[in-house]
Order: structure tokens, then C-alpha cells, then sequence
């Protein structure tokens, strides 16, 4: 079957960004270094409505190889290109310090700390400065023509039920193999339908080093990590199956959790369990400026940074959700995934933009101190 | 023991025989994918309506799906709570309804919300409310009664630790939870790690081998853990800025975490989240240092009140228990005055722990009573599970 | 733990402990009387930090919270500040024996 085109549409809208791939949305971010400065980084972002906030449960009391993962994670979080600025809010004492992380990012900053303000509604004061200095300095920024090739969509797959496999499977495929053909990028959140499939790394990935780079990756992960739902349906599963969520196209980048891709164009996939919010946090730290999701069970939630399309294979999920499914992959139709990303890439809000309802979540890798 | 105040309150008497000093509607998802409407329902609600957003997912491994529902369970039964709704998916691991029945066996008022079944989100939200008005009535006819401390249960934390912990706002703590001990109620710490280094000492406490054994395992696994992240504790402890504040050794720096436990015989053991004993003297419940895991665990295991100190000035609270924050370091007591309630300075400036310990049981007393601490006006309300990842499953096992 | 406070300058938490704890920035010659004993600081000793009511021999347990905190690594004399440089820990490594 022919290719379907992106009807002669190889750009989009987009906000360029200096140094950075080019954003769908203009946002900016404020970021808790710390659980303890969450409520604190939530009322700052109340303060103007360009403003999000991705409060989550860490940064105290992990140590290791646990704590440099949540470090990346944010880091790379506030450099996907969706972000303008970001307002780095800390509490002072906490394991990953609020000052060292702006230091490092690359990008407008500002910053604050409970304990430096002097208590929570002094630190609410300097952020909602900080917040309204970026936000005025982003207003201004208007959509430019850029080209797919700058795009980098994310895909979870939350389960490997009969829809999935057999309807929504074939139409993310399909979106795989059209960006990637004008030069864009898909990176795939989860391995562990490819657990099972490690013999075959060898033909799923583009050249002998990734291919094994892949094969440790994944015997890594199935030592440590008890099998899912996912990882047990996909051994009954053939190879081709599980690939083609990316199309069946090779791997070229095999990425750890909270690290950003690197590869030009093509396909990358990140090592993780594949949890929606924790794997979709890695998906915007891989650089994703929008993630598709794939849910036979209508798990509605949204991210703060990157635009969430859900889409299920399950009519009778998609009929009994209808404000949070975006496309229903039974109706057959292949060209509306695409149209609905790049419809997506230019602005259009999606269910979970519409309700609002996010969540931000990152993977932990080692136990609390 | 010198001259005990004794304190009364007026609480909430709860259908199971326990006294709640608050009177909240809890909204708890069963997972990670209903924490956003839990949370949505509890910030356009009503001050009492309280949510306890957390990460652990749809299908949580076998080996930490115990915990995790224990810690779920005992916030919906912590005294505090008056009714509570759950919130699901609809397709968890753990089962929303029956944890919503094992809660009512406490005669409280408990419903649950699919998100599934209902529609999808804004409709989950709509009934979401429904369900939380319908809560609230029943919570509005809750018995109002006299009690006293023995019926408390008080966790004892610490964080943002500076030198002023070890000397001034622990021993303060530990000399309010000795008052506590004595009126008959249960005074409880935990950050298992802080121990290290000074176990043998709060070993030496134990009533009895069973609760001696328990607790050591709990102290070696938690070093162990530290270990499996290539993480030699002992030797890296105290830290250098610690040494620099004047603590010259790891059990000197462990025996001032102690502190704030008092000097009571230890008489009971528990593991993370699991109910607490009322009326048990001084307890420890195992936990890690990390402050809002640590308090989130004691509050699953029935806390009505938390007092933590603070050296350098954590500002953290609990949707469910009201936390009092007591520090050492005038400097912090001045700067973030807004978000500190006791100040244990005042030792610094001569008055006895002694002095600094019975003005925190009143002020233990007045909070019971229904006065406002600090975490509670600015409504920081922070809520996370002590999760068991898969590499300590792995290295270690299940914990037992 | 009754944590008696001198002048409001040092601490002394326990009746059996050996050292106490300044509440200040203390100045050599900064004299205490502590249960009948007059402790004179031979060095000045910063916030935090510890000093010893006593003398101390090379090898002996040093007392604080009513606990042993380690073990001095020289002689230390009355007023002497006591850490790093005299003081070692007891429990760095994990027991080996069941020692105590």
C-alpha cells in the first residue's frame, strides 16, 4: 500500500527556540526541585496561564544512581522544546539543589528557594515575579513555518490487548513511517514488549552497536523487573507485531530513562517499564513535543509539558470516553492519526488539553533513603 | 518526670472507637491514573476535603502491592477521616471496592468512583462531587467528645536536620513525647537510617527480644539498601557539612535523631504504614529518612498529629494530619516565622528542654483541639508512598 | 533528658555526660559552673561544637545524650574543644562481633 503523504504538508507551525529543536506549545515551565516545593511551584504557576508546573514526589532522600536519573529528567524536562522559560523553585536543604539546577540549564531561568525567600508565601512572591518576567518576554513569540523534519513525536503503548495489536497498532505504524520519511523522529516509551523479542535485536535495530546496546538493555531490564501484563502478552506475540508500533522501521537510538535523544532522524525507544506518566515524563525529556497514546482502557490523563492524543482500537472504550479519546482507530480511517499530530503540532488542543486533568510522574531506580 | 500538664481536647469520635482531632473528607486514588481527579475534587473543594495524590501504578508488582494497599487502607481508617471516596481507573491490581468495604468495617461512610465506568474524566469529576457533598453530610455528623492525650497517637519527625537539631529541637521532642508516654498515649518515630550507628542504644530499650530483633532487621536492611546503591553509610556519615556544624561522629549525629523519642522503653515494632499501637508507649515504625514517605507511612498507621523538626526549615504538612513544625535555629524560627511553630531556640537562649518540652505537649494539646498549625494555613499538603523498587525486591526480597 | 543550659551558652544534656555542647561562639577563658565544677575553655570553641568537663584519657569513652559517642584519640584536659582531630567514632563500621 502506498504511503499515505502528509498531503503535501512538510511543515507546521511551531516556536523556534535558540540552540533547541523547534516546540508546539510556549509554555513556561515552573519546576520544583523538590517534593517540598511543589504546592509552592503549583501557586506560582496559578499567576498567568502560559504558566505550567510539574510537581512530582522526589529530589529528597534518593541517592545513587536514582538521584542523578531524576536530575537528568528534570533537567532535560525543561529543555524540551516546548518550554520558553523556566521559573527553578527549591526548598534549600533538598538533594538536588534548586541554584546548581538553573545553573545548568540552558535556556531563559530564573530562580528561587523557599528557605532563601524567607518562607513559602515570600518564595510564592519571587516566583510570581519571575513567572510574569518570562511570560511577558515570551508573549511576543509567534508561530513560524518549520518542517516535520524538526518534529519528534512520542508514543506509549499501555497495554497489548486484541484492539491494540490488531487496529491501533497498524495506524501508529503508519504515523511512524510518515514522519520518519520527512525526516522526523519517533521515540517509543517501554521495552517490555520487546523483553521476549531480545533475540532479535539484531534486526530490529539499524547497526551492530545499537543492536547491542538494545540486547543488554533489555537483558537488564527482564533480570530486575517482574514481568507486566505487557511483557506476558507480548511473548505470545510475533516480533513484527510488537514493531510495528514503530512502524517496523530500525532502531537507532536506545535511550535510558531521562535521557535525550541524540539521533537525527528515525526511530528511538527508551529502557523503562513503560508506565503512561512516568514513561511519558521521559518521552518529553527524550525531546518529544508530543506523545501519542496508545490505551485499549482510556487511562485519561495528560502531561503538563508535552500535548497527550490518545487513541484506543477500542470502540467501546472510544464511545464510552468520548472527552478523553482523541482518535478511534476502529473507524478505520489511517490518514487521522497524522492529520490529528500535526493538527496537534500547530495548536489545536487535545482531549486532555481540553479537561486539563495532568499528571507528572518520574521513574524511580533505586529505594528512598 | 517533673510536674505533667495535663491535656484535654475536644475530638472526633469515631465509630471504631478512635478519636480523630480533625474531620476530613479523604479522596484516595487507588492509582497513579486517578490521582489527577482525586486531586482536581480535593482543590475545588471544600477546606476538609483533603486528597492523597501518589505514583504507584495500575499493576503494581506482587512484592509491593501489600504495602502499598496497607498504606492506602490506613489513611482511609486514620482518625482523622471522617468518610472517604476512592478513586480508580476501574481495572487496578487492587481492588477499589474492596478496599473501600475493609474502611467501612469501621462504620464510616465510604464510596468509590470508576473513572471507566462513569465516562471518562468530566464525568468522573460530576459524580466525583456528587459522591463528596454526600460524604460531607455524613462527616457534618460526626460526635464531638472530651478526650484526652492517652488516646493520641503523635509521630515524630525530622528533616532539614541542621546542628541545633541534635541539641535543642530533639530533646525538646523527645521530652513532649515522654509526657506523652506517661498520659498513656503513643509516642512514635521512624527514619529507620537515622538509627545507624545508634541502634544498639535504642536496642537497649526494647521490652523484649521479639521487638529487639525487629527492630535491628529493620535497621540492617534499611543500611542494606543504601549498599545495593553503592552507598556506604557508616562512612559517609556525618557528612561534611554536618562535621562542620560540630558533629564529630555517626552515633553522636544518630543519638541526637534518637532524641526526639524520649527516653521511654521502646515497646513496639512496626513495618511501613502498618497500624499503631494506641495506648502503646513509644513505638517505632520502620521507614526511610525521607520525610514526606516517613510521615505519609506514620499517618497510614493511625497519627492524628505530627511534630517535625527543622533545623534549616522544611516547610512540608500532610493532607491528613496536622504537622507542627518545631526548630532550633532562631534564625529559621525568625526568617520563615510563617512556617514554623515552636521555637526551640529558646534553649539556645537558656530556658530547659524541659521548659521548650512542655510548652510543645501544650501546644500538642491545642492543636488536638482544632488550632491551626502553620502547614495547615498555607495548606502544604504532601503525600507520598514508600515504594519497594524492583532492584530491592531483587537484591533483597520482599520485606517482611 | 533534662538539657540544663549554662548562661545560655553551652548545654549539658545528660548528668553522665563527659562533654558539653556550646550555644555559641565561645571565647577561650569563657568560664562554666557545672555541678559544682568550674570549666574553664582553654580554646575557643564555635557554635555546635563540643568542649570537655573533664579530663579525658587517650582511649577512654566520651559521653553524650548519657551515650558513649566514640572514643577520645589523645588526652583531652577540661575546656579542651573535642572532635574530629580527638575524637573517633566507635560504630563506622558495621559490628563485627557484637561489639558494644
Amino acid at each position: 500500500m502506498a504511503q499515505p503523504s502528509l498531503s503535501g504538508a512538510t511543515d507546521f507551525e511551531g516556536f523556534t527556540r535558540r540552540g533547541r529543536r523547534s516546540g508546539v506549545r510556549n509554555t513556561i515551565l515552573i519546576l520544583p526541585s523538590v517534593i517540598c516545593s511543589g504546592v509552592v511551584a503549583e501557586s506560582i504557576a496559578d499567576a498567568v496561564p502560559e504558566a505550567v508546573c510539574v510537581p512530582h514526589d522526589h529530589g529528597c532522600g534518593q541517592i545513587g544512581a536514582d538521584k542523578d536519573q531524576t536530575r537528568r529528567t528534570l533537567l532535560n524536562v525543561a529543555e524540551n522544546p516546548n518550554v520558553a522559560g523556566v521559573v527553578v523553585v527549591g526548598l534549600g536543604c533538598e538533594t538536588l539543589d534548586s541554584e546548581e539546577l538553573a545553573a545548568d540549564l540552558d535556556l531563559p531561568v530564573r530562580q528561587t528557594s523557599i528557605q532563601s525567600a524567607g518562607g513559602t508565601d515570600a518564595a510564592i512572591d519571587a516566583g510570581v515575579e519571575a513567572v510574569e518576567e518570562l511570560a511577558s518576554a515570551a508573549r511576543p513569540d509567534r508561530r513560524k513555518r518549520i518542517t516535520v523534519s524538526d518534529l519528534t513525536v512520542g508514543v506509549v503503548v499501555s497495554d497489548l490487548d486484541e484492539s491494540t495489536v490488531t487496529t491501533a497498532a497498524p495506524a501508529v505504524g503508519r504515523l511512524a513511517r510518515t514522519i520518519t520519511d520527512v525526516g522526523g523522529r519517533v521515540v517509543v516509551g517501554g521495552v517490555e514488549s520487546l523483553v521476549p523479542h531480545r533475540a532479535h535485536a539484531t534486526e530490529l535495530t539499524a547497526d551492530d552497536e545499537t543492536a547491542e546496546t538494545l540486547h543488554r538493555a533489555l537483558t537488564d531490564h527482564g533480570d530486575v523487573v517482574p514481568p507486566t501484563p505487557i511483557r506476558t502478552a507480548a511473548a505470545n506475540q510475533p516480533v513484527e507485531a510488537i514493531a510495528e508500533f514503530w512502524g517496523g522501521l530500525p532502531i537507532r537510538d536506545v535511550l535510558a530513562y531521562g535521557e535525550r535523544a541524540t539521533h537525527q532522524r528515525g526511530i528511538g525507544i527508551v529502557t523503562t517499564e513503560g508506565r503512561f506518566e512516568e514513561t511519558a515524563t521521559a518521552l518529553a525529556a527524550a525531546g518529544a513535543q508530543l506523545v501519542v497514546h496508545v490505551t485499549a482502557d482510556g487511562i485519561p490523563t495528560g502531561h503538563p509539558v508535552v500535548p497527550v492524543l490518545k487513541l484506543t482500537g477500542d470502540h467501546e472504550t472510544a464511545t464510552a470516553l468520548p472527552d478523553d479519546i482523541d482518535v478511534d482507530a476502529s473507524l478505520g480511517d489511517e490518514r487521522v492519526l497524522t492529520e490529528r499530530v500535526l493538527e496537534t503540532a500547530e495548536g489545536i488542543q487535545t482531549a486532555t488539553e481540553h479537561h486539563g486533568l495532568t499528571t507528572f510522574a518520574i521513574s524511580r531506580s533505586g529505594p528512598s533513603l | 518526670m517533673t510536674d505533667s500538664v495535663t491535656m484535654e481536647f475536644t475530638g472526633y469520635r469515631r465509630q471504631d472507637g478512635r478519636i480523630g482531632v480533625r474531620n476530613h473528607v479523604a479522596v484516595i486514588p487507588v492509582s497513579v491514573t486517578a490521582s489527577a481527579v482525586a486531586k482536581q475534587l480535593a482543590a475545588e473543594g471544600a477546606a476538609w476535603v483533603r486528597s492523597t495524590p501518589h505514583q504507584m501504578p495500575l499493576h503494581p508488582p506482587e512484592a509491593a502491592r501489600d504495602r502499598i494497599r496497607t498504606v492506602l487502607e490506613g489513611i482511609g481508617k486514620n482518625p482523622n477521616v471522617a468518610a472517604a471516596l476512592f478513586v480508580a481507573l476501574g481495572n487496578e491490581t487492587i481492588d477499589a471496592q474492596r478496599l473501600a468495604d475493609d474502611v467501612a468495617k469501621t462504620g464510616r461512610h465510604v464510596e468509590t468512583l470508576s473513572i471507566r465506568d462513569i465516562g471518562g474524566t468530566r464525568d468522573a469529576l460530576e459524580r466525583g462531587r456528587q459522591k463528596i457533598e454526600r460524604l460531607g453530610k455524613s462527616a457534618n455528623r460526626a460526635r464531638r467528645e472530651a478526650a484526652d492525650a492517652s488516646e493520641l497517637v503523635v509521630a515524630m519527625e525530622c528533616g532539614g536536620s541542621d546542628a541545633t537539631s541534635g541539641f535543642a529541637a530533639n530533646p525538646a521532642v523527645g521530652n513532649a513525647c515522654d509526657r506523652i508516654v506517661e498520659a498513656g498515649g503513643t509516642g512514635v518515630i521512624s527514619e529507620t537510617p537515622e538509627f545507624i550507628g545508634a541502634e544498639h542504644i535504642l536496642a537497649e530499650r526494647c521490652v523484649d527480644d521479639d521487638v529487639r530483633e525487629r527492630l535491628l532487621d529493620y535497621v540492617e536492611r534499611r543500611e542494606q539498601m543504601a549498599a545495593l546503591m553503592d552507598v556506604d553509610f557508616r562512612g559517609a556519615q556525618p557528612s561534611p557539612g554536618n562535621q562542620r556544624g560540630g558533629l564529630t561522629t555517626l552515633e553522636e549525629k544518630s543519638l541526637g535523631a534518637i532524641a526526639k523519642g524520649g527516653t521511654t522503653p521502646l515497646r513496639d515494632v512496626v513495618p511501613y504504614g502498618h497500624q499503631l499501637p494506641v495506648g502503646g508507649g513509644f513505638a517505632v515504625m520502620d521507614s526511610p529518612g525521607y520525610d514526606v514517605e516517613s510521615v505519609s507511612g506514620k499517618v497510614a498507621g493511625g497519627a492524628q498529629i505530627v511534630v517535625f523538626t527543622t533545623g534549616r526549615g522544611s516547610t512540608t504538612g500532610n493532607p491528613i494530619a496536622p504537622v507542627i513544625k518545631v526548630t532550633g535555629n532562631s534564625n529559621t524560627y525568625e526568617r520563615m516565622h510563617e512556617n514554623m511553630d515552636i521555637d526551640a531556640s529558646r534553649v539556645l537562649r537558656g530556658e530547659s528542654v524541659e521548659t521548650v518540652g512542655e510548652a510543645l505537649f501544650e501546644r500538642i494539646g491545642a492543636t488536638a483541639d482544632g488550632e491551626l498549625t502553620a502547614a495547615e494555613r498555607h495548606r502544604m499538603e504532601e503525600f507520598a508512598i514508600n515504594d519497594i523498587p524492583s532492584n530491592e525486591i531483587k537484591q533483597l526480597g520482599e520485606p517482611t | 533528658m533534662k538539657g540544663e543550659t549554662y548562661d545560655g551558652a553551652a548545654i549539658v544534656l545528660t548528668d553522665d555526660d563527659t562533654v558539653a555542647t556550646a550555644l555559641d561562639d565561645l571565647r577561650t577563658g569563657r568560664t562554666f559552673t557545672i555541678d559544682d565544677r568550674i570549666v574553664e575553655l582553654v580554646e575557643d570553641v564555635e557554635f555546635g561544637h563540643k568542649f570537655a568537663l573533664e579530663a579525658i584519657d587517650s582511649g577512654e569513652r566520651v559521653t553524650k545524650y548519657g551515650e558513649v559517642i566514640g572514643e577520645a584519640t589523645q588526652p583531652i584536659e577540661p575546656g579542651e574543644w573535642v572532635h574530629t582531630h580527638n575524637l573517633r567514632s566507635l560504630r563506622a563500621q558495621p559490628d563485627a562481633e557484637g561489639e558494644s
